[in-house]
């Protein structure tokens, strides 16, 4: 790269390192007026460490950073953001209890002050100004916490537009981090719209998973891996497979999903439900699932699918209709109930809800089985660890040992965990609620062999994926959804699947 | 695992205002008035029972305007304590020095103003000092929970049994007797419609509070700090000075309401303060602010203080034991409690 006058961000030579690891290894990095950048790598790429960098979280060990050719070194983020560079966080930084106006305005209210207090009026008519931006109709007085995901996404774009603007850089960059994993496709559509609009007084860094998307979107593609810069390429015409194979060093080939490892499922049936129906979610349906099957259920939000997992795990109830497991007729009225006919669930959210993260290993592992590690009326520590060891290399668990706490795994780890847990505990029906989002490729790779591992062995397993391509690539047998009935049921054996466009007018 | 569908989408709250905000400063007004409503309507519901019952039960004699009189001015100096404790609890803190507090001040009140005891007599002087004297103690807990990290609940509780002590200390274990009539007259008097004077301070400083809540950046950044102490950090607030200058508030309201009790009094002592943090916790509880932070105006702490004063006024009215008087009390803040409680928020209970 060549110093550039007209670029608003340059970085070069950039190196940090934590204790022994390095995790940006002379990096360069160039930000240009309105565009937008895909910035794509692996989990430990260096990515979020550059950016933090970027807006002075971290401050680096060597490197040089120019903002719009001159030389910068910011101490805290705050700063960065009067100078026109901010992020917005994957994990959101809305306060919940406030409403739409204060946070966008949170500790930058001083603009507003009218005979000593805070003009509301102006604060409204500005906040409304500003959601305009991003096309987002809203009262500025809704509280946050009952926005959708999507809205708040969209108010945190626009807060942060504002804010760069707020103290008159001439080009702010935006860095957005991950921002399309709590969206639906509509949504995705709706906030690159709003990106092309801002791009046209801002430039964006965009980081995200789905190189679909940033392939779509972005005007050039900068790739990284294990804290170097790999190589950048122009987004039109961009390859997303060269693009992969870039990001992971190593070729990926067209079995993505090990297709070639499906099996046909045995004969007996694990799961029968018989016009199980919720009102106002979805409508009786039947449908069974036998020894070693894979079902993708698939459906927009609001198709009901959501709700009939939920039912399934007891977390809500079926209004009506009959399940039958291993051909016994059961009722579920609760979690612990799913569990003792042998049903597990992998949750969207490991971090909450499927994981102890201050936990370690073993504990989370042996969590549901401690009554089977006793020895003499009490839990012995020997077996505890003989049942995690067992585990974490049946699993292929990456973990230094299995007294690491999982908070300190990465994503893809801490998902084997999960999944390691509930094979632990015997079950064998197994609810995959989007066992991918957030995992890097390479991990996904092995996430997705692991599932065909667990039907070999005769797991049964309902999934629901991030991509219609996962979703298809998995399933034995996919069972697609829309406003609370089963429209269609497709067979994707493992050597004639179905094109996602063959599908796609069943679910939208 | 209560939350399988991470990913659904809450329901969009009907925004049932929006049409006729947009009609004007009419439209407006009418609208801010339905939210207002639409806030406290479940403590205006609970006002309207405890009136119901009173009121029916005693023949109507408890909705007399002389009772109706005695129950707002009543309502006046645990309102003023109300006002600045709810705004630690919104911090997502708890402030037990309030007792404390009260003490103290309530003795320098008893000791400067024209007594029996010394030859003092600061007159409206008073005001000041307690302002300064209340909102010093309320600075050190601020202090001390802040600079040295410690859980308001500690900090406070620390705070408290210091002041009483001192309280004790300076007034000799006595109660001073004051003599100050023109104080004792503004105090117990109704100089304006009829209205007590107390019950006018009590919606001045509602008044004043609720500027500060929604017009000021403090008031704001203590919401948001209530809401998500990293986030709030995060969004560039200064966390540590927001919360020590909402404990100097509190304990400037701590001194004010320990000035109006003990001339009301007629008597000063370091036991003024005792058995006070209760109801006021109490009265904030049922207004509707939530203990786990982030939720509650100054709109709820008076009117859960009237709905409290209301409730002791109906129960001697209607000579309710007194000891299952304190059990009531004891119910109501549980079920208060109960139903504000933000459960999501705490996760699993300590």
């Amino acid at each position: 790269m060549t110093a550039n006058s007209t670029s608003v961000v340059m970085m070069r030579r950039m190196s940090k390192r934590f204790k022994n690891v390095v995790a940006l290894d002379r990096v360069d990095f160039e930000v240009r007026p309105q565009e937008i950048v895909g910035l794509v790598g692996e989990n430990g790429a260096g990515k979020s460490t550059l950016m933090k960098i970027l807006i002075g979280l971290y401050q680096p060990d060597d490197g040089e950073y120019l903002l719009n050719g001159r030389p910068i070194k910011f101490r805290t983020p705050q700063e960065a953001m009067r100078q026109g560079v901010g992020m917005v966080f994957q994990e959101g930084c809305m306060v919940q209890n406030l409403s739409v106006q204060d946070n966008v305005f949170l500790g930058h209210e001083d603009g507003f002050r009218r005979w000593r207090v805070l003009d509301r009026g102006a604060m409204r008519r500005e906040c409304k100004a500003i959601l305009d931006r991003v096309n987002l109709r809203l009262d500025p007085d809704t509280l946050v916490r009952e926005l959708p995901p999507a809205e708040r996404q969209m108010v945190e774009i626009a807060r942060l537009l504002w804010l760069l603007k707020r103290y008159g850089a001439p080009n702010p960059v935006m860095i957005l981090d991950e921002p399309t994993t709590v969206l639906q496709e509509k949504e995705v559509a709706t906030l690159f719209a709003a990106l092309r609009e801002i791009k046209k007084e801002a430039s964006i860094v965009l980081i995200s998973h789905r190189l679909e998307e940033v392939i779509e979107n972005s005007n050039r593609i900068v790739i990284f891996k294990d804290g170097k810069y790999v190589d950048q390429m122009p987004a039109a015409g961009a390859d997303i497979h060269r693009i992969e194979e870039l990001m992971v060093g190593r070729g990926m080939r067209g079995n993505h999903y090990s297709e070639d490892k499906q099996r046909i499922p045995a004969p007996n049936e694990r799961l029968r439900l018989e016009n199980v129906s919720k009102k106002g979610f979805f409508e009786p349906m039947s449908f069974s699932l036998r020894e070693g099957e894979i079902i993708s259920l698939v459906g927009l939000i609001g198709s009901g699918k959501e709700e009939l997992t939920k039912c399934l795990l007891g977390v809500a109830r079926f209004d009506g209709g009959r399940v039958f497991v291993e051909g016994k007729e059961r009722t579920i009225r609760s979690p612990s109930d799913a569990i003792r006919h042998g049903i597990g669930h992998v949750p969207i959210d490991r971090r909450q809800e499927g994981l102890a993260l201050d936990f370690n290993v073993a504990d989370n592992i042996n969590m549901l089985v401690l009554r089977r590690l006793k020895a003499h009326g009490l839990i012995s520590p020997r077996r505890e660890r003989e049942n995690a060891l067992h585990w974490v290399e049946d699993g292929r668990i990456k973990t230094p040992s299995v007294k690491t706490k999982c908070g300190n795994l990465s994503g893809g780890n801490q998902q084997k965990v999960v999944i390691s847990k509930w094979l632990s505990s015997g079950v064998n029906i197994l609810v995959l609620d989007h066992p991918t989002r957030g995992i890097d490729v390479g991990a996904k790779e092995e996430i997705f062999k692991r599932i065909r591992a667990l039907a070999d062995h005769g797991m049964s397993l309902i999934i629901m994926c991030d991509t219609l391509e996962e979703d298809i690539g998995l399933g034995n047998r996919m069972i697609i959804m829309k406003d609370g009935k089963v429209t269609r049921e497709v067979e994707c054996p493992g050597d004639a699947k179905p094109t996602p466009q063959d599908v796609i007018e069943a679910i939208v | 695992m209560d939350n399988v569908q991470a990913d659904a989408l809450p329901k969009r709250p009907q925004s049932y205002l929006t049409g006729l905000k947009e009609g004007g400063r009419a439209g407006w007004l009418l609208a801010q008035g339905l939210m207002f409503l639409g806030a406290v309507w479940g403590q205006l519901l609970s006002l309207a029972i405890v009136c119901l019952i009173f009121g029916i039960g005693s023949g109507g004699r408890f909705l007399s305007p002389d009772n109706i009189h005695a129950i707002v001015g009543l309502a006046g100096v645990p309102a003023l304590l109300c006002l600045g404790v709810h705004q630690i609890v919104v911090m997502g803190g708890m402030d037990l020095s309030l007792e404390g507090v009260v003490a103290i001040c309530g003795v320098v009140c008893g000791l400067l103003l024209k007594n029996n005891v010394n030859s003092m007599d600061v007159g409206f002087w008073i005001l000041p000092i307690v302002v300064a004297l209340g909102g010093a103690v309320g600075l050190l807990s601020g202090i001390i929970h802040t600079k040295l990290k410690m859980p308001s609940f500690i900090a406070t509780l620390g705070v408290q049994w210091v002041f009483f002590g001192f309280a004790i200390l300076i007034s000799g274990g006595r109660s001073i007797p004051i003599q100050d009539a023109r104080f004792q007259r503004l105090v117990t008097g109704s100089h304006i419609l009829g209205i007590p004077n107390l019950a006018l301070v009590g919606v001045f400083f509602w008044l004043v509070f609720e500027i500060f809540q929604s017009r000021t950046k403090t008031g704001i950044a203590m919401y948001a700090i209530g809401g998500d102490e990293t986030l709030a950090r995060q969004a560039g607030i200064n966390v540590n000075r927001v919360k020590v200058i909402v404990f100097a508030i509190c304990g400037v309201m701590y001194g004010i309401a320990a000035l109006f009790l003990v001339t009301r009094l007629n008597s000063a002592a370091a036991r003024v303060g005792n058995l006070l943090l209760f109801p006021a916790m109490t009265a904030a509880a049922v207004g509707g602010v939530s203990l786990t932070g982030g939720l509650g105006r100054a709109r709820n702490a008076v009117l859960g203080t009237v709905i409290i004063s209301a409730l002791n006024n109906g129960m001697v009215m209607m000579r309710v034991n007194p000891y299952l008087q304190e059990a009531v009390n004891g119910i109501v803040l549980i079920t208060a409690v109960a139903l504000t409680i933000d459960r999501k928020k705490l996760g699993f209970i300590k």
